[in-house]
């Protein structure tokens, strides 16, 4: 342990931080890395001043009552110090929730799919008439199996573009069997006929393929409600339940299970995502494609409101493996608005998508999600961030630094998203200034692991508004 | 040809600001890491895709982006750096066509060729020797080789076949994703190039093609083969569904020994149009390799082809001898088990395999096989005998007694699918001028993958056979009606033959 012939230095000199010699990194060096090595410099003269103390408790054995006592107050201070320390960990733990709502709650019960009326549809009965029935050997009880049939392996959407017709009867059932079917091939099956049907539409013209009984936008919104989709029931997100506290790479965060029991359980039990969300998703993605020639979205609150919805979407963890479905049926909607429309429209939704939000990441994951770089997607995120920022403008909120430096990061995409902007250099002078003043703002002793993010983040903004501007 | 070099290096700043942001130094959670690739990717996205003047991230930012992709830690991660590799595809491509309007020759283009652009794979022989030992190729940083391509396919194919009611693992999925991302990649490459290739008839423009390339490479290594039987068993396996589906034997026998057949959850939600999207991929990846097999026929022929350029055997002949294998194998000794276990297989493969066109080639080749003496067979030595039409084909169903001889080499219920293909194919390229849609449109959207029985098989052809003979005499001017009629007889005649013979 301690040599004791070697002679004690009573005069040690503090040594100075900055003399020290930097390890070499790659990280541009921050106030943290500073502030990192200042404290282990002290931790070791800490160290040091202990040894002293020893020495001094060695070449004084007569006081030993003095020490034991010092040695108290020694462990109690220690104690109450590690005490602070965890609080501190506990209270930076707390600040940082992941986001992550559940935005489908309990399922409603599923509409019957049996259809016994489509025995005698218009179809069925002309090939059952059919001298060739004889090989077929239809009849009216097989109708459905023998429809599935032709549903599940492709032929049905053929005939149904030779024929350039679809009963109503069959509208339903296909319909009904892509919102709401357990059957993952029947229900993959009739959202793939409705797509193919509807973009056969959309490429000769409004009269090629008659569909009778055509869907509304309402069936889509009860469909819905029926997966148990929250926003209609509640006004807005923060009465969402909050997903349970799992770490990342919990496996239940992303609706993983690997015990068979469980995904059985989840089978007969009606909590959570849909699975026929998927379908839903890729039907609304068609229906935006042709818009303008099949309104089944009719009106632009209907499109603001399914807008809003999917957007929605990219909240549930659950839902992650289906973000690139969210993200292409997103900018399906956005991209079928008029550019009249448009801006009043992104207004409207980011407006009702800032009300239904709630002091948490979640309003920034709802900022963060549209990630499209294409004009209209990048004006959204913006009207998003700026009602978001609106609403919170006067916050007081332990979250608020985390919060802020993401929406630092938006404004940052917001500046530079903005081509107005391009020609006054002067604005980003001052975003550039507001950068450094802002690093600077963040009190250097404050140790809590969002704080240095927050300084990582806010250096890369600066050096990347100092490249901007060398580059010109 | 142009090459273009990279010469953009004022983006140093940014490339050291944005890595640093990985930089794990001093990172003990698993928590901040994640956090950490999160941030890196936004930077990304945000320096190079939303800012317009946005310049392509450095080789050393696109390795880490890659690298986050092969390490497939959390889904999210895997979701969104799959999803920011496209899109830097997309704005930044490797390969491109330039509109030249400079030249006298308005209109004419040319191929432009970033030869120092990052790709993931690295296909050149050198890395591909030091890296011999290397099997692993997730946990490296660099670009992937055909070895690792290889298994990275073998990985996928075997775990497919293991998750059967299970549910998938994370390190599935994101092989399925990093599978998809390389497809797409050889997929725009050889895209760009063949359309040039068909305006200069330039063997070389695909010769140097990702994809010429990596086959060139594996054929050299003789793992060529292993990678299609590969690719077909995980196109084969994706046809089977956790779906339970109305009458089918297969599903059935599945019911009763015990498994749930059901869907579980969104995860098999997920999973399901994971599989679906990895088959679509690997089916273009198919039907480019059959296209890059002609175009190389074409140009050994005319002598543009050199001693470099290899022997491959055409991706064609292997699926046709995987499938008579499979047949054979059975058929010696098993004779009652080739109905199903050739049929389905057979039948998951075509319906798998919905590119119209080398669906009809595989059927009518396939038939060929069969319609001559089997002498034949050996295909190799009389490679130009001429292909057999479907008339031919058809032909041979035209009496009882004929069908009954090839019915006693294939299934009846082997037959009636294939003809129903046929047909469903060439009801889309002859019938109905709107029918031309299924042509163009995306073929997993023209057929839904599935197993389903003979029989039935045979009534949807008839259905639809009466429905394009009344659509037929309709239209009295459809120039064609008299030949198509005369298909559309042959075809009902065939089925009611081969309904006969099958008695």
């Amino acid at each position: 342990m301690i040599d004791i012939n070697t002679p004690f230095d009573f005069e040690f000199d503090e040594p100075l931080p900055s003399s020290l010699p930097t390890p070499k990194r790659r990280k541009v060096i921050e106030l943290d890395d500073l502030l990192t090595d200042y404290y282990k410099e002290k931790s070791k003269s800490i160290e040091k001043e202990s040894k002293k103390a020893k020495f001094r408790k060695i070449s004084k054995p007569d006081d030993d009552d003095d020490d034991t006592h010092q040695d108290k107050k020694e462990a109690m201070l220690s104690h109450f110090v590690d005490e602070c320390h965890k609080k501190a960990r506990m209270r930076a733990e707390d600040e940082i929730k992941e986001w992550g709502l559940r935005v489908f709650g309990n399922q409603k019960a599923l509409p019957v799919l049996d259809f016994p009326q489509l025995g005698s549809c218009v179809f069925l009965q002309s090939v059952m008439k059919n001298k060739m029935n004889s090989v077929l050997e239809l009849s009216a009880e097989k109708g459905q199996i023998f429809l599935e049939e032709l549903l599940i392996n492709g032929w049905l959407s053929e005939l149904v573009i030779t024929c350039a017709h679809v009963e109503e009867c069959i509208t339903t059932w296909t319909f009904n069997l892509m919102l709401y079917s357990r059957n993952e091939e029947l229900r993959t099956s009739a959202s793939n006929f409705w797509c193919t049907v509807l973009s056969h539409n959309d490429e000769h013209g409004l009269c090629s393929i008659r569909i009778d009984g055509f869907p509304s936008y309402s069936e889509l919104k009860r469909a819905l409600e029926v997966y148990g989709y929250q926003l209609y029931s509640s006004d807005n997100f923060s009465s969402l339940p909050e997903m349970s506290d799992a770490g990342p790479s919990s496996p239940i965060m992303f609706g993983w299970v690997r015990d068979t029991k469980l995904t059985d359980e989840i089978d007969s039990d009606s909590e959570g995502p849909p699975q026929n969300i998927r379908c839903w998703v890729k039907f609304v993605a068609v229906c935006s494609q042709v818009r303008s020639t099949l309104p089944i979205i009719s009106n632009n609150s209907e499109a603001e409101e399914l807008l809003g919805a999917i957007i929605s979407f990219f909240l549930d963890r659950q839902l992650q493996g289906l973000s690139l479905l969210f993200y292409e049926c997103m900018l399906s909607v956005i991209s079928s608005f008029t550019d009249n429309e448009w801006s009043s429209s992104c207004e409207r939704v980011a407006k009702s998508l800032a009300i239904s939000t709630q002091k948490d990441l979640n309003s920034l994951r709802l900022a963060e999600c549209i990630s499209g770089v294409d004009a209209r997607s990048k004006q959204l995120r913006r009207e998003v961030g700026f009602q978001i920022l609106k609403k919170f403008f006067n916050m007081k909120n332990a979250l608020k630094r985390k919060w802020k430096a993401s929406i630092v990061f938006n404004e940052e995409y917001w500046l530079f998203s903005n081509p107005l902007l391009e020609e006054k250099p002067y604005i980003r002078e001052m975003w550039g200034v507001y950068l450094r003043n802002y690093s600077c703002q963040i009190a250097s002793t404050d140790m809590r692991p969002c704080a240095s993010k927050v300084r990582n983040k806010a250096s890369f903004l600066l050096q990347s508004t100092v490249n901007r501007k060398d580059g010109e | 040809m142009e090459v273009k070099r990279n010469t953009t290096s004022r983006n140093n700043g940014i490339e050291e600001n944005t890595m640093a942001i990985l930089d794990s130094s001093g990172i003990k959670d698993s928590k901040d890491l994640l956090d950490d690739r999160l941030a890196f990717l936004e930077a990304v996205r945000a320096s190079s895709l939303v800012s317009e003047s946005g310049s392509a991230p450095s080789s050393k930012m696109f390795e880490a982006i890659f690298h986050i992709l092969k390490d497939s830690t959390s889904l999210e991660l895997t979701m969104t750096s799959y999803q920011l590799l496209i899109e830097l595809d997309k704005r930044f491509p490797r390969v491109y066509i330039s509109h030249s309007n400079t030249s006298e020759s308005s209109g004419s283009r040319e191929l432009v060729v970033l030869e120092e652009a990052w790709s993931p794979f690295a296909l050149g022989p050198v890395i591909a020797t030091y890296r011999e030992t290397d099997r692993n190729y997730r946990n490296s940083n660099h670009p992937l080789d055909s070895l690792g391509f290889c298994h990275l396919t073998e990985n996928i194919a075997r775990e497919v076949n293991e998750v059967n009611f299970q549910v998938p693992a994370m390190k599935l999925i994101g092989e399925m994703m990093l599978f998809q991302y390389l497809l797409n990649v050889l997929q725009t490459d050889f895209v760009s190039r063949n359309t040039i290739y068909k305006e200069t008839k330039d063997w070389a423009c695909l010769r140097d093609s990702s994809l010429n390339v990596l086959l060139v490479s594996l054929s050299s290594r003789r793992m060529y083969k292993g990678l299609m039987k590969d690719c077909m068993s995980i196109l084969s396996r994706g046809g089977h569904h956790f779906a339970g589906v109305t009458s089918n034997d297969l599903e059935n026998e599945k019911m009763s020994s015990g498994k749930t057949v059901r869907s579980c959850g969104i995860v098999f939600t997920f999973y399901f149009g994971l599989k679906e999207g990895t088959c679509v991929a690997i089916q273009q990846f198919f039907s480019q390799i059959m296209e890059l097999d002609v175009i190389k026929k074409q140009a050994d022929l005319q002598g543009q082809t050199s001693r470099a350029d290899g022997l491959r055997t055409p991706l064609l002949e292997i699926i046709l001898d995987e499938l008579t294998y499979d047949e054979e194998l059975f058929s010696s000794f098993l004779q009652v088990i080739v109905e199903i276990v050739m049929g389905y297989f057979c039948i998951i493969f075509l319906i798998v395999f919905s590119n119209p066109n080398w669906k009809l080639e595989v059927i009518l080749q396939f038939f060929s096989k069969y319609l001559k003496k089997p002498s034949i067979r050996t295909r190799r030595s009389s490679e130009s005998t001429e292909d057999a039409t479907l008339t031919d084909v058809l032909r041979s169903f035209s009496s009882e007694t004929s069908t009954k001889a090839i019915i006693k080499k294939i299934s009846a219920d082997v037959a009636q699918l294939l003809l129903a293909h046929a047909f469903q194919v060439i009801s889309c390229c002859f019938f109905s001028p709107l029918a031309k849609l299924t042509l163009h449109r995306p073929y997993s959207e023209a057929f839904s993958p599935r197993a389903f029985s003979g029989q039935h098989n045979n009534q949807l052809a008839y259905l639809k056979l009466q429905h394009h003979i009344d659509h037929v005499a309709d239209s009295s001017e459809n120039v064609r009606g008299s030949s198509v009629l005369q298909t559309c007889k042959d075809i009902i005649a065939a089925f009611d033959n081969l309904r006969k013979a099958d008695k």
